[in-house]
């Protein structure tokens, strides 16, 4: 079975990786992963609440 | 601007308006009067803070100029930058810098994916060693081998190393390219570094803000390709022109905070009469940029204008030092907590012109003064 992966996708926010598994010209299996991590919730935890949309807005 | 330049587009084969007498230039084969390409030149020596004398000399440049290669890498953003650079339309980028840039890598624009996307990007950096230009957005994760952020299995700080480190110039968007931006906010889960920490010892200019103005990325470009050089900039790599005054110095609101009229609260009388918001928490006395004078969406309004604080987004680590956003400036560090406000008013004051001084903004401008041809040429003292 043949294996391919698009990594950038393009034309979209954000980073991401397919990898599909092809079997007899079809799709048998697939993933997705995004390759990117800030890690928003650790960055906003103990903050003043009222800041968090200045953080979160930034996604 | 958009509209006006939208209106002289001619859909026959008629020559556009303006351009009869001088040399035909793809700008009159793409439809752009002759006036509306001189005013864009105009809107970028207004940015750039240059006197008058200068548009001719950007016009015959930006005339003649062959489409140097762009790329433009994201590694931990939002595209944020993105968006504000191509969703301006004062001044009109898309009409206007796309086409006189051939931006040969933009994630978020381009048609390619996958492997020919990465072709595009190393057919640049490798045919057009040293002469391309590299625009950043986004930090570089340095933490566990730099796995935060991968473009086609290679890690950011992997690629702008040699992206970066191939280039004539890098560009840096944003707080994230700057210095981290919120991703090395406190705690820093990931070790996210600016480009300038990345790869050391490269050309690098910062345009920080969160995001930064498209009229100030634009211009920067335009400066580029006018003077061949990036422009004058501060010690932390901002350019003078865009970083070089105070958001409180320029302020509209700025009668009123030497006058001691505050905002004390959220909707009270004195923030529907648009009195000043330092007491709300706004950090435009310790903010350097050019918010005020060139303002957002299309010169509409800008936070203060909107009735909110600046959170001070073009500055170092501004995400820890600046917040919490709503406490007022004297907790911030670098500020007695006891510190009235007239007393930081006097203190910011004399230190804006120390370093005005310091910084020579009117010699460097003057340095970028070149001989004209003909009835162009300045006359002695006019610079």
């Amino acid at each position: 079975m043949a294996k391919i992966a698009i990594d950038p996708i393009t034309r979209i926010e954000g980073h991401l990786r397919i990898e599909a598994q092809v079997a007899d010209g079809k799709i048998a299996d697939a993933w997705s992963s995004s390759t990117m991590f800030r890690g928003m919730e650790l960055v906003l935890k103990g903050r003043d609440p009222r800041d968090a949309w200045l953080f979160a807005q930034r996604i | 601007m958009r509209r006006e330049l939208e209106d002289s587009v001619v859909l026959t084969n008629r020559r556009s308006r303006g351009w009869q007498g001088s040399a035909p230039t793809a700008w009159a084969e793409r439809g752009i009067s002759r006036r509306n390409f001189i005013k864009f030149c105009s809107a970028m020596a207004a940015t750039l803070a240059l006197p008058e004398l200068y548009v001719p000399q950007i016009a015959a440049a930006l005339e003649k100029v062959k489409r140097p290669a762009l790329v433009w890498l994201e590694f931990q953003d939002c595209a944020g930058c993105t968006e504000s650079f191509l969703r301006a339309s004062h001044p009109p980028v898309g009409d206007i810098v796309l086409d006189i840039l051939s931006v040969n890598y933009h994630e978020t624009i381009m048609a390619p994916s996958g492997k020919a996307a990465e072709r595009s990007l190393m057919d640049t950096v490798r045919g057009e060693k040293g002469k391309y230009l590299v625009v950043v957005e986004g930090s570089i994760p340095t933490k566990d081998g730099g796995i935060y952020c991968t473009i086609g299995g290679r890690t950011a700080l992997d690629i702008a190393r040699e992206v970066c480190g191939n280039a004539a110039a890098t560009i840096t968007v944003g707080a994230c390219a700057f210095y981290g931006g919120w991703p090395s906010a406190r705690p820093d889960p990931t070790g996210a570094v600016g480009v300038e920490q990345a790869v050391p010892g490269i050309k690098v200019i910062n345009l920080p803000g969160c995001p930064p103005n498209a009229a100030n990325i634009t211009a920067t470009v335009v400066h580029y390709l006018t003077f061949g050089e990036l422009p004058p900039t501060d010690e932390q790599g901002r350019p003078l022109f865009a970083y070089g005054e105070l958001i409180h110095d320029r302020c509209e609101r700025r009668a009123h905070y030497d006058a001691g009229r505050f905002v004390e609260a959220w909707g009270d009388e004195a923030h529907r009469k648009g009195w000043c918001l330092y007491k709300m928490g706004c950090k435009g006395p310790a903010s350097y940029h050019n918010c005020p004078a060139i303002r957002w969406n299309d010169g509409t309004s800008w936070p203060v204008g909107g009735g909110h604080g600046c959170i001070g987004c073009a500055e170092r680590n501004f995400w820890d030092t600046m917040s919490p956003f709503y406490r007022h400036l004297p907790r911030v560090p670098g500020f007695g907590i006891q510190t009235t406000a007239d007393k930081i008013g006097g203190w910011i004051v004399g230190g804006t012109a120390a370093a005005f001084a310091a910084h020579g903004v009117a010699s460097a401008i003057r340095g970028r003064l070149q001989p004209l041809d003909g009835e162009d040429k300045p006359k002695e003292g006019e610079a």
